[in-house]
């Protein structure tokens, strides 16, 4: 028995299957980390970011001024050519690594810390970092980008990446919200955007409009957003062996994605348990579950994007 | 981030934080880590499976306390449909959604038990006593019921005396082998949960 189903049903069908893109929100994207950052600075509850408020408070300040400096900012698309040969090789449209990238962005980083300055009272060594970037020249300033995007981190400095990280995520995010979700083509390998091909910060179990418990990876960079099936390794995808840590008495929003074949993790936030949860500040903020779970001898599988370690070599 | 990675692995501890970007721009993370000491870290798992129910088959994520290593006391505190499941899309009807009771009924069999003829009460017997009893019970019937040819000479090799339902929440490898362990037997009357 041969059965054919008619357009209308087939589009229903596509209606309700999972979203595999969710691109990044210009309107709010930093405003809402903002916002997320203060409330985790005042939280008094066990290892939910009060024990580094100031530093919290500091980022919030940081992504309120890459908000205005987002504004009407859209970086240009790259050109068709180069499009149909990232489309043609599995390679993400906007590659952090590979890119080229217009000087806008030092711009974007003036701005930045001349908003982070005039906010009032500052360490010194931030307004010292802050002085020295905006008065540096564009070679330096472009080296400390692409080791940046490059993950060459032992080139460094961690007091600075902050901030020009925060304003290569303005431009990649200006970037990002140029596509649209059906040109953006899921890659081969899970565990990269692809729109930039930068690691994710963290995942989030999304329970808005479009997922109702689906888990996403959230760029680093860009702030896109894409679908990875639950209870998977997002380094390694072993399914086997993961365990989900947590506090005991903290936030039942934020919890480590352990997996015990490779050893590494990555925070796995829930929006059911708190709907406001924001990766790179969620992420930031639980600082404590970080040192509990290096205890327990796991390492993180990707930086935070507004916290540079420095590294020990092992 | 290939350096990282390769050369070193990324971990935040006393010795990374004192040289990262919070303490170079002038904040302290002594607070933070003396705060750790108070803390303890709780375990708990994420577990795929498959509702025993109908024939639609649903996913379902187990949610549990403690991690399989140490697994002495693991229990299940929360069940949900698997939201990546093609099936239900994350949801469950009213049955699949009580599961947790389920689980946790105290009215729930946890071994064999058996209840002689004319008898008025269930004894527990062990799984070895359960499945020889099947066996035989099984191989008697066989032995007296097995039809190798019919009246009129046609060969059948059959069994119809005795019948089998298999369960639904069974992968396709688990469908083939009961198939083929029934069926071997002669059995015809065969059907499974699933369609139900």
């Amino acid at each position: 028995m041969e059965r054919v189903l008619d357009p209308a049903r087939i589009e229903a069908f596509a209606e309700r299957a999972i979203a595999r893109i969710r691109l990044p929100d210009r309107r709010q994207a930093f405003s809402r980390r903002a916002a997320r950052l203060r409330q985790l600075s005042a939280s008094e509850r066990a290892g939910e970011g009060g024990a580094i408020g100031d530093y919290l408070r500091l980022m919030a300040v940081l992504a309120d001024a890459q908000q205005s400096a987002l504004g009407s900012f859209t970086a240009a698309r790259p050109n068709a050519e180069a499009l149909r040969l990232a489309s043609t090789h599995g390679m993400p449209p906007a590659h952090a690594a590979g890119l080229t990238r217009e000087p806008s962005w030092r711009g974007i980083l003036g701005e930045l810390c001349s908003s982070v300055l005039e906010s009032g009272e500052l360490p010194a060594a931030v307004r010292e970092t802050c002085e020295r970037l905006r008065g540096a020249s564009a070679a330096p300033l472009e080296a400390q980008a692409d080791a940046l995007l490059g993950g060459r981190v032992v080139e460094l400095d961690p007091a600075a990446a902050p901030f020009l990280m925060g304003a290569l995520q303005v431009y990649w995010l200006g970037l990002a919200t140029q596509f649209t979700p059906k040109e953006i083509k899921p890659l081969e390998v899970h565990g990269v955007c692809p729109v930039c091909g930068t690691l994710p910060v963290a995942s989030v179990v999304r329970v808005d409009k479009g997922s109702c418990g689906n888990r996403y990876l959230h760029c680093a960079l860009c702030a896109t957003e894409w679908h990875m099936v639950r209870i998977t390794c997002s380094c390694c995808q072993e399914t086997k062996d993961l365990t989900y840590h947590s506090i005991e008495g903290g936030s039942p929003a934020v919890r480590a994605e352990s997996c015990g074949s490779c050893r590494g993790y990555r925070k796995i936030l829930y929006q059911e348990k708190d709907p406001g949860v924001e990766p790179v500040a969620d992420d930031l903020a639980s600082l404590a579950l970080d040192v509990l779970m290096g205890m327990e001898g796991y390492h993180r599988l990707s930086g935070n994007p507004l916290l540079w370690l420095e590294l020990a070599a092992h | 981030m290939t350096e990282i990675t390769r050369r070193q692995f990324l971990t935040v501890s006393a010795a990374s934080l004192a040289g990262s970007s919070l303490a170079l721009l002038g904040f302290s993370p002594t607070t933070a880590l003396a705060e750790v000491r108070e803390f303890k870290l709780a375990r708990a798992t994420e577990t795929r499976n498959t509702c025993p129910y109908c024939a639609v088959a649903c996913g379902v994520i187990m949610y549990s306390w403690g991690d399989r290593a140490q697994n002495a006391t693991s229990s299940i505190f929360h069940i949900e449909g698997d939201p990546d499941h093609p099936v239900n899309r994350g949801t469950l009807c009213p049955k699949g959604a009580g599961l947790i009771d389920f689980i946790h009924s105290p009215d729930r069999l946890h071994y064999p038990q058996y209840r002689a003829p004319g008898s008025d009460r269930w004894g527990r017997i062990s799984w070895d006593d359960a499945l020889g009893r099947l066996a035989k019970l099984m191989k008697a019937d066989r032995d007296a019921n097995f039809v190798t040819r019919t009246p009129d000479g046609l060969t059948v090799n059959r069994w119809l005396t005795t019948g089998m339902l298999a369960a639904s929440a069974s992968s396709s490898e688990v469908g083939y082998l009961t198939h083929k362990v029934i069926r071997s037997l002669g059995i015809l009357s065969f059907d499974n949960q699933a369609r139900v």
